[in-house]
């Protein structure tokens, strides 16, 4: 007869689509909260390390979840009144020069469709150019209004971020023993087992990507300053957020600034060339020195599984998609594995 | 009705853990894992411990499974066994599975409640987590807990020696 109890795989599998199904609902009833959570969940993982230095210097964990709470309103009031009107200033320049980077563009396929229908090859840049353009440029047109929303979605979640964050680094700990100590004896043991390696892998990934982003955006930035791009920060800022996604985010890191190379005053190939180059070398100080230092193998995922991952986490939920698909998909190998050597056991005793 | 609030599932979620605390930090703290570690560090150790309810003749843990941490018998009794074989009974005070603190191996033994227990699990990421904020205190638990390991080893090797002789 047939019995689930005795097969681990399947039973684990039961499991997990428990836990999955579980956490879909969760994601759904909490859609709008989604990203200050993520969010506050990525700055707990980042600010737990200052708050551990506080209590060992004899501050109790109230004051230092206010102490980290002070120090992170500091950050935001320092990004609200210095970052944010950098970039909106040179977000708001580079609206004003998109018509003219799309003339541009024009010409330049007009240029490459008559050099290869000189070699008798048949190609219509327009099919490609087109669809890209026009989308473009309706996004060009509303820039301004996506602009102001996405600065009053920023406010809420520069308010609610460092709110969630304080009560993640007070209570925490507290609310994850409450939660863990609901599991029956059974299963105590390897629940909590499951948590530590999950939560360790996850804290060693969530801290490493977060500062290779940021030393990636300020070594780009200081890249891009130095050869005369314009716009340098925000270029940087956007290379050092498409770095969170691995593989596919240092490619698509060259493209904003290979277009700002190509709409400059005068066309410089140097400073085409200029912009990859940056790039490429901030890739090269980020895989030899950055990723060794902070990251490691805090996820043991095949290149294949990550890349396949990225893709259709980013067809399901985007940008926010791409960046979550490798610390999912290694939280859902660590609890299928535990389950199944978990429930293997079960069945030899 | 009675049979109910008696029930170790119920009881593991409506504990009065306040109560608990000062009794697990005195037990705790007379055991040779906390020796010269002052109590204030022990409470607040202990205030992150888990507490589990077990009934006669429930299993703590098994031969082979994987540990996450020690156990110190609030109240009641618990048999060690390899098998058939009774290799230790413990009583309140006493702690088992000390091992899973610092490694991820199997459980060498299967540990049974023998009356109703109250028992208080000692996990791997409570100590991970105290020998961060705490390091110089941690240091101390973590020399124990290899005096203590060197201590069971002797044991071991002196029943072998026994048995050969």
């Amino acid at each position: 007869m047939f019995k689930i109890s005795e097969m681990p795989l399947l039973r684990s599998l039961f499991i997990f689509s428990g836990i999955l199904l579980l956490a879909a609902l969760s994601a759904y009833l909490l859609a709008p909260l989604l990203i200050p959570i993520i969010l506050s969940f990525a700055l707990y993982a980042l600010f737990d390390p200052i708050s551990n230095l506080l209590q060992r210097n004899g501050i109790n964990d109230s004051l230092s979840a206010i102490l980290v709470l002070i120090l992170l309103v500091v950050i935001c009031v320092l990004g609200i009144s210095i970052v944010f009107p950098m970039l909106a200033e040179q977000l708001l320049l580079l609206q004003a020069k998109i018509p003219k980077l799309w003339i541009f563009l024009s010409e330049f396929s007009i240029r490459i469709q008559n050099l290869l229908n000189s070699y008798g090859v048949e190609f219509d840049p327009n099919a490609i150019t087109k669809p890209v353009m026009s989308a473009s440029s309706e996004w060009g047109k509303d820039a301004v209004i996506r602009l102001s929303n996405m600065l009053i979605n920023m406010t809420t979640t520069v308010i609610l971020v460092p709110l969630f964050t304080f009560f993640l680094i007070r209570d925490y700990k507290h609310l994850r023993n409450r939660a863990l100590d609901l599991l029956p004896n059974k299963s105590f043991e390897l629940g909590w087992l499951i948590y530590y390696r999950v939560a360790k892998k996850l804290e060693i990934y969530i801290r490493g990507i977060i500062l290779q982003s940021g030393i990636m955006a300020i070594v780009t930035s200081l890249g891009f300053y130095f050869f005369g791009l314009e716009s340098p920060i925000l270029l940087g800022t956007i290379a050092g957020l498409l770095n969170l996604i691995p593989y596919v985010g240092p490619l698509l890191a060259m493209i904003p600034p290979v277009i700002i190379a190509l709409g400059a005053p005068v066309f410089d190939p140097m400073l085409i060339v200029a912009a990859i180059s940056v790039i490429i070398a901030a890739q090269l100080i980020d895989n030899i020195i950055v990723v060794p230092a902070l990251i490691a193998n805090a996820v043991n995922l095949h290149p294949i599984t990550v890349i396949v991952g990225i893709i259709i986490f980013g067809n399901f939920f985007g940008f926010i998609g791409m960046i979550v698909a490798i610390p999912a998909l290694a939280t859902s190998n660590i609890i299928l594995t535990g389950l199944r050597n978990g429930l293997k056991k079960d069945l030899l005793t | 009705m009675d049979n109910m609030n008696n029930h170790p599932f119920w009881n593991n979620i409506f504990r009065h853990k306040d109560n608990a605390v000062t009794t697990v930090c005195r037990l705790w703290s007379d055991t040779p894992l906390f020796s010269d570690i002052p109590k204030r560090y022990i409470l607040r150790l202990v205030k992150n411990m888990h507490p589990r309810f077990y009934k006669k003749d429930d299993i703590v843990f098994n031969t082979g499974d994987i540990g996450a941490g020690a156990v110190l018998i609030k109240s009641g009794e618990i048999e060690i066994r390899a098998g058939e074989t009774v290799l230790a009974r413990l009583i309140a005070g006493d702690f088992f599975g000390e091992v899973a603190l610092v490694v991820d191996e199997p459980r060498t033994a299967d540990a049974v409640a023998s009356t109703d227990c109250e028992l208080v699990f000692f996990l791997r990421p409570d100590l991970e987590e105290w020998v961060h904020s705490t390091p110089k205190q941690g240091a101390q638990l973590l020399a124990n807990i290899s005096r203590v390991l060197a201590g069971r080893l002797r044991h071991a090797n002196n029943m072998l020696s026994a048995q050969k002789d």
